[in-house]
């Protein structure tokens, strides 16, 4: 079914507020293709999906997400939920639809961008000279084509060379986290593979796999990007990826530590920028 | 594009519920799901009986105990979706990743064979990180 109207609500999820140049970008990205977007993520949208210890909790999530998108489709006329997350796609397709009644229908913004890739096609006017070798997962793709859709969108780019990384387990990065070694067996099978393929750019698809590969920006030659940050290259937008600078020993300005918060920085997100990475 | 299902019950925790039994219903215990699991070599689970195994899934589904290689193998369920396109009763209505992903939610919860790890700083975490960049007029339309 194709998107009807061009009003749409953005969910970018939860964990991607540590990109909030993807978030940006993606959004702009919407709209330059002619999307009126609203955009919403953050714990009060969550999917919970998380939460699988805690049914109840996270059957209550469920129904606050989609009893927001419904007055998004009804009210404003926002009958898609364009997804960032897999996390979040897939759970609101297998569970919180069948939990509960939708007024609206979902789709990936890989899937949107595609559509309109001959509104997106012209503003590439920029070469990106980059050999990429595109980081994909197996899991997703029972419910997106997300490895070739970014990839067609990543080929409409002029001076890109694409290689196709190995397509390890999971859906994305996080879901390995939970079983010992399977991270970093799959990061290392990725960056393994960038070198012997001479890339000069490993390229991420989701939130989660640009931050496990984040501490990897750099080595030995080898430049770590999102799709959506080539995307804004070949498009000249200047985009930062401070997650990234953070990782390999960055900080926040001290403006910014006073804003969130010193306590909160230092319990809450300082040992997360401070943990070994997953590549050695 | 995906055509989200009708909702087929009052809340997702009555539809996980209800689904336990009725997709374990629908399992033969072939064990294509096992064989197709690219994380059964990686936790060693290789060698071992998968008709057992996948008959304990189904177990797990109902709300029975199950032995320690169907709740390893829950645990370490990482939605690569091999399972679903290799189930032969796919057709039947069995998803086999969500068979599995209730199996899960038995083992946690009802069965208690999995000990529950959520981290309860995860949302402060991401509201911190998002404190961090967002302008005020983010936080306040987005989040």
């Amino acid at each position: 079914m194709a998107v009807t109207g061009d009003r749409i609500t953005f969910w970018f999820g939860c964990n991607i507020l540590r990109h909030a140049e993807i978030i940006r970008l993606s959004i702009l990205l919407l709209e330059k293709v002619g999307f009126d977007v609203s955009a919403a993520g953050g714990p009060a949208y969550c999917c919970g999906t998380s939460y699988d210890g805690q049914p109840h909790a996270a059957s209550a999530m469920s129904a606050r997400t989609v009893s927001r998108f419904n007055d998004a489709a009804t009210k404003e006329g926002r009958g898609t939920v364009v997804t960032w997350c897999p996390s979040c796609h897939m759970h609101m397709s297998d569970i919180m639809a069948p939990g509960n009644p939708t007024s609206f229908d979902v789709t990936h913004i890989t899937e949107l961008l595609t559509s309109r890739a001959d509104r997106l096609a012209p503003l590439l006017t920029h070469r990106v000279e980059r050999r990429i070798l595109l980081h994909r997962h197996i899991g997703f793709a029972t419910h997106v084509a997300v490895n070739e859709g970014v990839h067609g969108l990543l080929a409409a780019i002029p001076g890109l060379e694409i290689v196709d990384g190995p397509a390890v387990p999971g859906h994305m990065c996080s879901a390995l986290e939970a079983v010992p070694g399977a991270l970093a067996k799959a990061a290392q099978e990725t960056w393994d593979a960038a070198s012997a393929n001479g890339c000069d750019t490993l390229t991420t698809i989701f939130h989660s796999c640009h931050r496990a590969m984040a501490p990897t920006d750099g080595r030995q030659g080898v430049a770590l990007r999102n799709w959506v940050h080539l995307v804004a290259e070949s498009m000249g937008l200047p985009a930062g990826d401070a997650y990234r600078d953070w990782r390999k020993g960055g900080t926040p300005d001290v403006s910014a530590i006073e804003r969130a918060g010193e306590k909160y920085y230092e319990q809450l997100v300082e040992p997360e920028l401070r943990k070994a990475p997953v590549v050695t | 594009m995906s055509i989200l299902p009708p909702a087929r019950a009052d809340s997702t925790e009555a539809y996980l519920e209800a689904s336990g039994p009725r997709l374990a219903d629908l399992c033969t215990s072939c064990g294509a799901c096992f064989d197709a699991c690219p994380m059964v070599d990686h936790i060693d689970l290789r060698k071992s009986d998968v008709r057992e195994v996948t008959a304990d899934i189904r177990r797990l589904a109902r709300g029975e105990p199950a032995g320690p290689a169907a709740v390893s193998w829950v645990a370490a369920c990482t939605k690569s979706g091999r399972c679903r396109s290799a189930c032969p009763e796919q057709t039947s209505g069995l998803d086999a990743m969500l068979l599995i992903r209730i199996a899960k939610q038995r083992a946690l919860n009802v069965t208690h064979q999995l000990a529950s790890k959520k981290d309860q700083k995860t949302f402060p975490r991401v509201k911190t990180f998002a404190r961090l960049q967002l302008t005020d007029e983010e936080l306040a339309k987005w989040l």
